[in-house]
């Protein structure tokens, strides 16, 4: 029988070779996807995120626990969407038009995803129509704009207004971050939070959707 | 004093007669090409298109009649070839995404995505792949990351090597050549010699390379030096060997007529802690660093000068232990790098070039008044007892109001007792 809670430590080790080695026994062993998924997978990160609060654990640790995550979720996702898994939420996210600058973001998206959220990521330099169309389509409570460049925050305005302009703005809540960013400006665009961090992004998100 | 002498008894943490100024001396402390134009127009100076000097950042060549305008104190040398590979030479024109012509090099070579983005390559070789990118509507470039798959066996650190290469004798009569001409001039020089970037994440991509090997996707870079030390090391200590010798070369053909090197812009600080650990910075980079600085101390008068963006307050005191003079951009508003804190702890032991102005919200966003506020209050705080070159935190960005800049060089300019500029 395999002991799955080695996914947790694969996890939080960055150790993406265990982490997909554990899931594939898992998944062989008919050991439950969503079991998989909240009781190793979500506090993994959520102790990940803990340890970068603490600065036990930097940037590059919690991009090799991200992956080591995120193997192992590819693995599941099937059984995930077989079983019917509810997820913590729905979100939208991506670095906005004129910003190439995705690591940020893909932090965000990691732990929103280890937090047990539905991510759907447009990726970098993403036109304010996509982000319309795409909540159109996937119908998500949140939405997430990332901007690394002062030069780009105008684009995080730019795209609400899209937003407001395309009858979709009070369908979601709106976050932004990136370095410039701050929660003045986030309240000056009209976004309806601020994270300062990848772990305060997803502390917000969970307070959003439970609000 | 001249700015020569002004510049030197700043960073030699001696009072000058006033504040030096740097814009424009290094690829960290220059101004946008627009921006340049911007000023070159509000001086009344001869209207022509800028020069682009580093592409990559779209930064403009600070010519003598604007340096003469802006009252500033330092000349900068730059190596041959740009960030993508092709030499700063054969100027063409070149109209930016908001229309505006400037000059760039012969081999800006350039075609346009299906979305509008324009590309640029390696070496101007438009049968290679294409290394950077700027967006549609967008101000510069972003390396474009060309990644082979890993397989962990075969990783070499000799592919990370290719750009570090022993300098031949046509770099060095180049060097001798451009530092010739301005070190003849009452300026300080500062030297963007090159080579003695540890892991510079601007660099890692390779976007000189017409197709690099080895670990070039800036996440996987990060997450090796957590995972990967071992390789980590083996690149940089070959580099630092690379780099000894070509410090040595270039040193034999300038000798003095250089005041500053540029030694490295690896950012270690985010906007609101860093990038990694003071320890694994020890491990992974001190040991470098203070060998560089050592054999610079040893052999040469120059001073050296350390680049990192953002909440780099508890790496200060080893960036000193490591042997740097000079800190840049000093950024002020990231966490814990407040001015006075930042003057108290470390001003008599490194000096800060930058800190001068916010450019994330002030400079850019702020009215002249704030900007002339701010001004004033970091001269106040940073220039006690010499420490200071005023320069404003990274690069002046595309979009900042030109009033707003020349409100920040009449602020420096007041606060040295001189005439503002009428």
């Amino acid at each position: 029988m395999p002991d799955p809670s080695r996914l947790y430590e694969a996890i939080l080790n960055g150790d993406h070779k265990t982490s997909v080695a554990v899931t594939r026994e898992a998944i062989d062993a008919k050991i439950d996807a969503m079991e998989l998924v909240s009781r190793h997978m979500v506090p993994a990160m959520d102790e990940v995120g803990r340890r970068f609060e603490c600065e036990d654990y930097f940037v590059p640790e919690l991009l090799l626990s991200a992956r080591a995550m995120k193997a192992a979720l590819e693995l599941l996702r099937p059984l995930l969407a077989a079983e019917g898994a509810k997820s913590a939420g729905r979100v939208v996210i991506g670095t906005v038009q004129g910003d190439l600058h995705d690591i940020g973001k893909n932090i965000v998206a990691a732990m929103l995803e280890g937090g047990g959220f539905e991510v759907f990521d447009l990726g970098a330099n993403v036109a304010p129509q996509m982000f319309v169309d795409t909540i159109r389509e996937r119908h998500p409570q949140l939405v997430c704009l990332s901007a690394l460049l002062t030069v780009t925050m105008g684009s995080m305005r730019t795209t609400i207004e899209a937003l407001k302009q395309a009858g979709v703005r009070d369908s979601v809540k709106v976050l932004v971050g990136g370095a410039p960013v701050t929660p003045e400006f986030a309240r000056q665009i009209g976004a309806d939070g601020f994270g300062e961090s990848a772990t305060a992004a997803v502390t917000l998100a969970r307070q959003m959707v439970q609000a | 004093m001249t700015s020569k002498e002004r510049v030197l008894a700043a960073i030699g943490h001696r009072p000058p007669d006033r504040v030096p100024i740097d814009f424009g001396s290094t690829a960290v402390s220059g101004i946008h090409v627009s921006c340049v134009a911007a000023l070159r127009d509000y001086y009344g100076l001869e209207r022509r298109p800028v020069k682009v000097h580093e592409p990559g950042q779209m930064l403009g060549l600070v010519e003598e009649d604007l340096k003469q305008a802006m009252g500033i104190d330092v000349d900068g040398v730059f190596r041959r070839k740009t960030k993508f590979g092709f030499p700063a030479e054969d100027w063409k024109l070149w109209r930016t995404h908001q229309r505006l012509e400037v000059l760039v090099p012969g081999g800006f070579n350039t075609t346009t995505d299906a979305g509008g983005d324009t590309l640029i390559y390696p070496e101007g070789d438009l049968s290679a792949p294409p290394s950077g990118r700027m967006p549609r509507n967008g101000y510069f470039f972003d390396a474009i990351i060309r990644q082979d798959p890993i397989v962990e066996e075969n990783l070499n650190p000799e592919d990370n090597l290719e750009e570090f290469q022993p300098i031949g004798a046509g770099e060095i009569v180049s060097w001798k050549a451009d530092v010739e001409t301005v070190a003849g001039g009452s300026r300080a020089v500062v030297a963007s010699l090159g080579g003695t970037s540890f892991g510079d994440i601007g660099l890692v991509p390779g976007p000189f390379l017409k197709h690099p090997k080895g670990i070039r996707d800036v996440a996987e870079w990060y997450m090796s030096t957590s995972s990967r030390r071992d390789y980590i090391h083996a690149v940089f200590s070959r580099q630092c060997e690379i780099a000894l010798g070509n410090l040595a070369r270039i040193h034999a053909a300038i000798g003095s007529l250089i005041d500053i090197v540029y030694v490295c812009g690896t950012d270690f600080g985010t906007q609101s802690g860093t990038f990694c650990s003071v320890q694994t910075f020890r491990d992974l980079w001190f040991p470098y660093y203070r060998q560089v600085n050592q054999w610079i101390h040893a052999n040469t008068s120059w001073k050296t000068l350390k680049h990192s963006c953002g909440s780099v307050d508890r790496f200060v005191p080893s960036f000193i232990e490591a042997g740097f003079d000079i800190l840049n951009p000093v950024q002020c508003s990231a966490a814990n790098m407040g001015a006075a804190h930042l003057k108290a702890d470390y001003g008599d032991r490194i000096a800060f070039w930058g800190g001068g102005i916010d450019t994330q919200k002030v400079l850019p966003f702020g009215t002249p008044g704030e900007v002339r506020e701010q001004v004033l209050e970091r001269c106040r705080i940073f220039s006690r007892g010499g420490g200071f070159v005023f320069n404003s935190i990274h690069n002046v960005q595309a979009q900042t109001p030109v009033e707003n800049i020349v409100a920040l060089i009449d602020a420096v300019h007041e606060f040295n007792g001189a005439v503002a500029h009428a």
